[in-house]
């Protein structure tokens, strides 16, 4: 069993599981919904993962004990590390002071529990976290490489080749703003707030997914696998100067459609392209956006053209950023026993790449 | 003479008392973006007399007014091709020289009947002007000859009884940041001068204008090399302002590329990224982004105090939004300021300010 600490953005996460199978898993933000808070997450600084880190390792410890039936001692912790064999965390890529937030609680506890260390980069995470499977192990998908990665985030849109457990190639990536973010900064320019995909999202089906607004479908034309999404913000910008206020509002849901329809139409046409050139027909698509229904179905119309195949994160709470992606990457690590060798050495490498 | 403080009385409290007060022909003490100034009514004769009373201000001296940019037109004329001078320095600390149309008291205007304007990067005179709806003197509240004060203390001290006596309201916002009075810019003949220099030199503000992501980088790059150019141990702050698609993180690339970065990306999702560089004297580039910083609270955990390092060199996006850290940043970095502008869709402008 493998505890896992992810804090490289705004989420504080710690999870625990064993193989893919995620025994316990637990956000900051959803034992807040749970617990004090009846519903409302208080606008406190997002990013404060310091204080909040001991709570987080605690409630994940909780939820294995309560799982296993296993009594607590003094804490949850204490009892849980008797079952847990190592500790991961993501040390890459990230906002540095809250990597460190994650590395350091991680390095204590390898230190004191005297564990193996494994070092986690967040999106191969979100790669593996296609991989998931629950408690009971559903969904008992198949692993078979050579896979296509895609990931979409707020943070990040990049495509990967995977020839085998843990061996990356990356094919193409953002040169500027990720997919999320346009979707986010697209909501923002509609008058929406942020986070906005979700907006986005809700308004693009109310109309059908339409597109009658034909904005362009950015680096179309390049031959490599990159993607560029501020060309496309730029665009909408423009689009709405042209137009009034009145006539903005009864097109909003046009607008939002069209925006959305232009960014996802540029992740298919990237990743049918890089279908063609390795010839690798099974996908993993994860991150943050893939929570959107219509991509997914975009994505399986793709694989089904090429008689291949597509894994989504199987669960919710899996496309945004959570710990136990992080620890099904270190249980494929712990097998071929890749721990960091100087512990106290790890450091955070925030603009860290797949290798 | 009443006294209002800006930390008792509301922003409403004290804008409608000090309109009160210049309807009525009276003077009055305001703070402003340099050092406290004396507001008096410029249309009013009498108001404008007890001024210059005040200050012991030989007549036929000039004496400048806050304007707004709708008042500008109407109180001084501008030519075609000065307006965009006008609009690269306002707002902010300038005064500028221009011809009177004579919407004020003459009693303001120089012997050759010119004017001076301020619009200052300053909220309450301009609201001020705004719901005032007519220019405002903008002298400094010191005798004429003496230097002005940035503490409506140290004003009354050197003040006889008689000249308080003039004194109609005083608005109290403690101690000014040390700030010089305003550069003076004369711009009623085509060749520019200037005739008083205040903190902020009109040839370190430059404008830019970009037609592509090749240009933008240009212009980054060039900027990058005359800071690196000078020896200082501080390190570095670019704070670039401007709205979204404005060309901000193109122009951090641009920076990077010339330091040997070419992966960087926005960094909009987790608000900073950092970059080994190893040339030029710098070890790191730090790009921030304050576009989701929704609460002061977070710079807390930001860590910037600890990335103020003189090898250092930090770019921010959404400057607008860097408030809270302003005042640390000024205090222990050299600040470039950068407004990033639409001007079309192929064509970005960017405004200077070493």
């Amino acid at each position: 069993m493998i505890l896992s600490i992810d804090t490289s953005a705004d989420e504080t996460a710690v999870a625990i599981t064993e193989g893919r199978n995620i025994v316990s898993n637990a956000l900051y933000s959803q034992i807040l919904l749970h617990k004090q808070w009846g519903g409302i997450v208080p606008s406190l600084a997002k990013r404060a993962h310091q204080e909040r880190i001991d709570l987080v390792v605690e409630e994940a410890c909780e939820k294995l004990l309560s799982h296993k039936k296993i009594k607590k001692n003094k804490t949850a912790l204490e009892a849980a590390m008797k079952t847990v064999d190592a500790v991961a965390v993501t040390y890459g890529p990230g906002l540095a002071v809250a990597l460190e937030v994650g590395i350091d609680k991680a390095k204590e506890l390898a230190k004191k529990y005297k564990k193996p260390l494994i070092g986690v980069n967040h999106l191969e995470g979100h790669i593996y976290s296609c991989f998931a499977q629950n408690r009971s192990g559903n969904p008992k998908t198949k692993i078979e490489f050579p896979y296509l990665a895609l990931i979409v985030s707020g943070g990040h849109t990049e495509l990967v080749y995977l020839k085998d457990h843990l061996t990356y190639e990356i094919l193409g990536e953002t040169l500027d703003d990720a997919a999320g973010e346009a979707l986010d900064k697209a909501a923002k320019l509609l008058g929406f707030g942020y986070p906005g995909g979700p907006v986005i999202e809700r308004l693009a089906s109310s109309v059908k997914n339409k597109d009658s607004h034909g904005l362009p479908r950015p680096m179309k034309k390049s031959d490599n696998l990159d993607f560029s999404f501020s060309g496309l913000k730029t665009a909408l910008y423009y689009l709405l100067q042209k137009m009034e206020k009145k006539e903005i509002n009864k097109q909003v849901k046009h607008l939002a459609s069209s925006f959305q329809e232009a960014v996802f139409e540029s992740l298919l046409i990237k990743t049918e392209k890089a279908i063609k050139k390795t010839g690798v027909k099974r996908l993993l698509v994860g991150g943050g956006v893939v929570a959107n229904k219509h991509l997914r179905n975009y994505m399986r119309a793709l694989v089904k053209k090429y008689d291949g195949e597509v894994l989504f994160p199987p669960y919710q709470y899996l496309s945004g950023d959570n710990a136990a992606m992080i620890g099904i990457v270190a249980h494929y690590k712990f097998e071929k026993k890749q721990f960091v060798k100087k512990p106290e050495t790890l450091d955070r490498v925030p603009r860290l790449r797949l290798e | 003479m009443k006294r209002l403080s800006t930390r008792s009385s509301s922003k409403k409290e004290i804008l409608t008392k000090t309109i009160e007060t210049l309807k009525s022909g009276g003077l009055v003490i305001f703070p402003s973006d340099t050092v406290y100034g004396l507001l008096v009514d410029a249309a009013n004769q009498k108001a404008v007399e007890k001024l210059i009373e005040f200050k012991s201000r030989p007549k036929g001296k000039a004496i400048s007014v806050f304007v707004d940019w709708s008042l500008l037109d109407k109180t001084v004329s501008v030519d075609k091709n000065m307006l965009q001078r006008v609009k690269d320095l306002f707002p902010g600390p300038f005064t500028i020289i221009l011809p009177s149309k004579d919407a004020v008291n003459k009693l303001l205007e120089s012997e050759d009947r010119n004017l001076g304007v301020r619009i200052p990067d300053f909220q309450l005179i301009n609201d001020l002007v705004a719901e005032f709806k007519k220019p405002i003197t903008a002298t400094s509240a010191n005798l004429s000859g003496r230097s002005p004060h940035h503490s409506v203390k140290a004003l009354l001290n050197s003040l006889s009884g008689k000249k308080k006596a003039l004194i109609d309201l005083i608005v109290d916002a403690g101690t000014l940041p040390r700030r010089k009075p305003s550069t003076v810019v004369d711009m009623t003949k085509p060749k520019i001068k200037i005739l008083r220099k205040g903190d902020m030199e009109l040839k370190n503000k430059s404008v830019h204008v970009s037609n592509s992501e090749k240009e933008t980088k240009k212009i980054a790059q060039d900027l990058l090399k005359q800071i690196l150019s000078k020896k200082d141990s501080k390190p570095k702050a670019l704070i670039i302002k401007g709205t979204l698609g404005a060309g901000k993180t193109v122009f951090v690339k641009g920076i990077g590329e010339h330091l040997g970065i070419t992966n960087i990306i926005s960094p909009t999702y987790v608000i900073e990224y950092e970059y080994k560089v190893n040339k030029f004297g710098l070890k790191s580039l730090i790009h921030f982004d304050l576009y989701t910083i929704s609460d002061p609270e977070e710079f807390k955990y930001l860590g910037i105090e600890k990335y103020l390092r003189s090898s250092n060199l930090l770019c921010f996006e959404w400057g607008e939004r860097a408030g809270e850290v302003l005042p640390l940043l000024q205090d222990k970095s050299r600040i470039v300021m950068i407004t990033a502008e639409h001007v079309d869709e192929k064509s970005r402008k960017f405004t200077i300010e070493l």
